[in-house]
């Protein structure tokens, strides 16, 4: 029991001090996205993208998001995506993409760190997100 | 500017707020639920009962403690483990490269599930359609690889 409880205490703490630790990026990202998503930068390059997300049944604004993940990690994505006013199907393809190809650079590191070739992994992964995409966007399209 | 600027602030700290409200939600059970998974070595009992699911991704049984704790915890708690695990006993190269195309279709379930759903996604898509897809993936990837050294 007191094994148990001690578990839960420990997990507990882990949580809070990684939740702020996570703030402090998601933020920021979060601010940045509401004021961009206000000026000219946004609709404009939704607007460059809508044909390529078009073929996931996305709007353009969806690229931001995965922008955001490509760089980063799976807190932007659910960062930029709390920007916008996604319907169910739209965030569920958006997050199928997304967590198939994100955190590129980081996590090409600990590819090559681990020993696995790096490129022909990213390659992998972008091939996966596309057809893991279009996957999502047909049965979300059905079953959402 | 299309939205008057204090309209813009309400939208940032209304949202923010959410956000880390929601977060605190996601962070804290999830931590809470690894550390239970650590403690009680879940990984470690259930590896020996999934024989049947290494012949079916083509890995040896080497790589399923690493590639449950890469599922479950996902890489960031579980890149640690993952290194500990590989170092004690250091997995062959046709391992390495499955595991690398299991976990990079899919990690981190219960974290990214958990934290998509709060977010609006389908739960259901974001975990057992990404599953199926990762090992579908990695099935693929081992019948290409004994066919095709490279």
């Amino acid at each position: 029991m007191a094994v148990f409880l001690k578990a839960i205490l420990n997990g507990a703490l882990k949580g809070l001090k990684t939740a702020l630790m996570l703030l402090r990026i998601m933020v920021p990202i979060y601010l940045a996205v509401v004021v961009l998503k206000h000026t000219e930068v946004f609709p404009f390059l939704a607007d460059r993208m809508a044909p390529v997300m078009a073929v996931f049944g996305l709007p353009g604004d969806a690229v931001v998001p995965m922008v955001a993940g490509v760089f980063s990690d799976e807190y932007a994505i659910v960062a930029a995506m709390g920007g916008f006013a996604f319907d169910k199907a739209a965030l569920t393809t958006i997050a199928m993409i997304c967590l198939c190809f994100h955190s590129i650079p980081v996590e090409a590191v600990i590819t090559r760190q681990i020993g696995m070739p790096a490129w022909r992994m990213t390659l992998f992964r972008f091939g996966l997100a596309v057809l893991t995409g279009l996957l999502a966007s047909v049965l979300g399209g059905l079953a959402l | 500017m299309n939205a008057p600027w204090d309209a813009i602030a309400l939208e940032m700290g209304q949202g923010a707020l959410a956000m880390a409200f929601n977060l605190l939600k996601v962070i804290i059970p999830l931590m809470v639920g690894i550390e239970l998974i650590l403690t009680y070595g879940v990984v470690e009992k259930i590896a020996p009962k999934l024989g049947w699911f290494c012949r079916l991704i083509g890995v040896s049984r080497d790589a399923i403690v690493p590639l449950l704790v890469g599922l479950l915890l996902g890489v960031t708690y579980g890149a640690g483990a993952l290194a500990e695990i590989n170092r004690r006993t250091p997995l062959s190269k046709n391992d390495l490269t499955l595991l690398g195309v299991f976990l990079f279709s899919c990690h981190g379930i219960i974290e990214t599930t958990y934290l998509f759903w709060m977010a609006g996604a389908s739960a259901l898509f974001v975990s057992v359609l990404r599953l199926a897809i990762a090992v579908a993936a990695t099935a693929v990837a081992a019948r290409f690889m004994a066919n095709r050294r490279f």
